[in-house]
């Protein structure tokens, strides 16, 4: 074993020069009880610098939309694809936040994407196509991309049942738009409505007892 | 389907979740050096062996609304060769993985477990029968008859409890510091634990539901506070007000480039340490905290006479309120000392210290301690604040918590494994991640073993520890592992 004649210490491990005192060392050197690790240099500080100065460029894109007001008639097409470019980048960054939880990742993209398109038909003279077809359109997809997905992907029940059951709420908001009189053309509200009734139907009878399971699980004071 | 049994983590638990971060992962690591090569595949089996006897083991932590939850798991461990550095993160949220990993490195094994999961007292019931198993497999001519393996006890069970502390030391509390582990079986307990198995045989959901309450609820004495006043007696009596707190001295460094846990270890016989404690009439860790006061005074410019360094000591519970849990049920003491008052050698601050301590680490005031750790426990106030955050709360109060800190200290005491673990285990290692520079205390089989972690990169209190102990005429060697990229230049991983 080698020695640090300055620390009188022995040494285990191949060290060229103490590790304490930095000092020469005498005698045969033998294998370290540790393993050398390699440095890990963590990209986890730049990552979320950028995920945090992202959101904040789209918030800000967002609300500067405010300052242009509705008349601005020149500003449609600059719009329009200037929120496009914003909202992806958003879904882009939850997905890559959510990417652990396929099931999470659709009830944020549905909240999400539909606010933005409700945003944006606010500002674009509030014709209402939004309510009218973008929501119940968007909700009825992802009921539908959630029930495939879980087919696919190995996805164990009590990961997926509570963010089900809050895509299937969701998917009842445009009823509610609709009984408001918000809505013009009603059927994809009626459609989207009796889609998100079957599905609750179908996993309170299959799933009944697994989503009480859960729920007393998560909400449990 | 399969519902999955889970059980909400505990308050002292919580903290860990919240105050985790890149640089403290709340892991810590105990380890074993055995006398030849580690063979993996029988650590392996032995590994599945000791998982199915932890139920507590199979848990995976998980964010409800109100509280995280260890919820039961189909997950298997596997043993790997150690290819991480040392106390590396094991929790990521949103990620479902066990709590612990067992590694192997030429002649060590080491166990690693998540803190929210388990106390170092806890971790060190699973690392005894992990190593008991092994070393059966590997040496099968000693292993004791087979059927008495069948009717094992698993260590800490109510049958095998670990032995009171031996007397230490002249104050009346010294050996709440002094802890001792003799984990070997007792026919005895065998005959009782064979007798209750056979009576109520429990399913694997159960023994998780049971193994994973929090600790201060499985303690049956406490349950009945009234009984616990009439027996306390004096415990109306308020503690004698704090004297105000002095701005406490802190330790500050390069962090590590990777933010590793920068970890070395001392190693020494035992014997002429505990000789030196007992010289100066106090218990070894109070003894060795005041080497460490001393080793940080030498080196660091900023600590100028004047100057109070802080230590915080967990205290074992099991060893005052009888709980076979293995999770978290322990509570720590602050001590301190302020330098330039009076005599600063280490055998007076360190008397100074074990009279703080030993105040404090009393069966009344600790019984005091636990009903205020019960009591939180079920405060209907801390229930119904949403995760998120209470997380935040606890991360602040874990922050201030850390300002009045100079060091951290823990020790696990002298262990003494089962046969034929004890006669081909040497030297044990005990290392926690830590925010501010720690050390942790383990001995076996006259091997003292001190591992030493810090943020940072510097060495010098360390130096200067090892050269404190070496002045005394202790032969003493050090093991690092490699942190900074000078240290790591060069050499093949």
């Amino acid at each position: 074993m080698r020695t640090c004649a300055g620390c009188s210490l022995r040494i285990e491990g191949e060290w060229e020069h103490c590790p304490l005192c930095g000092g020469a060392l005498h005698g045969r050197a033998e294998p370290s009880p540790y393993p050398a690790v390699p440095l890990r240099f963590s990209r986890r500080r730049v990552l979320r610098v950028l995920m945090l100065s992202s959101l904040g460029v789209i918030v800000l894109s967002f609300l500067a939309q405010l300052l242009f007001g509705h008349e601005a008639e020149s500003l449609g097409v600059l719009r329009s694809v200037w929120l496009g470019i914003a909202t992806t980048w958003l879904v882009v960054l939850m997905a890559v936040s959510k990417r652990r939880n396929l099931a999470k990742f659709i009830v944020y993209l549905v909240v999400a994407a539909g606010g933005v398109n409700v945003y944006w038909d606010f500002l674009t003279q509030w014709s209402g196509w939004s309510l009218t077809y973008v929501l119940p359109i968007l909700c009825s997809a992802s009921i539908i991309g959630l029930l495939i997905t879980v087919r696919l992907i190995r996805m164990e029940l009590a990961d997926y049942v509570v963010y089900s059951g809050l895509t299937v709420l969701l998917g009842l908001t445009p009823i509610v738009f609709l009984s408001l009189g918000w809505v013009g053309v009603a059927l994809p509200s009626v459609i989207c409505g009796a889609l998100s009734i079957a599905v609750v139907v179908l996993l309170l009878t299959l799933r009944g007892g697994a989503v009480r399971h859960e729920l007393a699980t998560r909400l449990h004071l | 389907m399969k519902r999955r049994h889970w059980v909400r983590l505990d308050n002292v638990s919580n903290i860990f979740p919240a105050a985790r971060s890149d640089v403290d992962p709340k892991v810590f690591r105990l380890g074993a050096e055995v006398d030849h090569e580690v063979d993996p595949a029988l650590l392996q089996l032995a590994l599945e062996e000791t998982f199915e006897r932890f139920p507590l083991y199979h848990a995976v932590l998980r964010r409800g609304v109100f509280w995280h939850y260890l919820q039961d798991s189909e997950l298997q461990p596997e043993v790997t060769a150690e290819t991480e550095q040392v106390c590396a993160p094991l929790y990521q949220a949103d990620r479902r993985t066990l709590l612990f990993r067992v590694v192997h490195h030429r002649r060590r094994i080491s166990l690693e477990v998540f803190h929210a999961l388990s106390d170092g007292t806890g971790a060190l019931w699973f690392l005894t029968d992990l190593l008991t198993a092994y070393t059966r497999r590997r040496f099968p001519g000693e292993s004791p008859a087979a059927d008495e393996l069948a009717e094992q006890v698993r260590p800490g069970a109510s049958e095998r409890p670990d032995p009171p502390p031996a007397q230490i030391g002249t104050h009346p509390g010294a050996q709440a510091a002094e802890e001792v582990h003799e984990l070997t079986t007792d026919s005895f307990a065998h005959y009782f634990r064979g007798r209750r198995r056979r009576r109520a045989p429990s399913s694997h959901e159960e023994d998780f539901t049971r193994e994973a309450a929090p600790a201060v609820l499985t303690v049956e004495e406490a349950e009945d506070p009234e009984a616990l006043q009439a027996a306390g007696g004096e415990d109306e009596v308020p503690p004698a007000p704090r004297p105000p707190r002095r701005r406490t001295h802190r330790v500050r460094g390069t962090r590590t480039p990777d933010n590793r846990t920068r970890a070395l270890e001392l190693s020494m016989p035992a014997a002429p340490v505990l000789g030196l404690a007992k010289a100066e009439g106090v218990a070894l860790t109070m003894y060795l905290t005041a080497l460490f006061f001393e080793a940080i005074r030498r080196t660091d410019e900023g600590a100028l006479a004047g100057s109070t360094m802080a230590a915080s000591v967990p205290v074992n519970l099991r060893q005052f309120f009888p709980s076979t849990s293995a999770r978290n049920f322990f509570a720590t003491i602050r001590v301190e000392h302020t330098f330039g008052e009076g005599d600063d050698s280490p055998g007076a601050v360190a008397r100074g210290l074990q009279e703080a301590f030993s105040a404090e680490a009393t069966p009344e005031a600790l019984e005091r301690r636990l009903h205020r750790l019960i009591r939180v426990e079920r405060w209907p106030l801390a229930r119904i604040v949403p995760r998120p955050i209470k997380d935040a709360m606890l991360s602040v109060i874990n922050h201030v918590n850390n300002r009045s800190l100079t060091v951290a200290i823990s020790n696990l005491g002298r262990v003494t494994l089962p046969a034929p673990a004890q006669s081909h285990v040497g030297r044990m290692q005990f290392h926690v991640s830590a925010v501010r520079p720690q050390f942790c205390v383990i001995s076996h089989d006259g091997h003292l073993t001190i591992g030493f972690t810090s943020p940072y990169v510097e060495t010098a209190h360390v130096r200067e520890y090892a050269r404190l102990l070496t002045a005394a005429g202790i032969e003493v060697s050090l093991a690092a592992a490699r942190t900074t990229e000078e240290e790591l230049a060069g050499v093949e991983p």
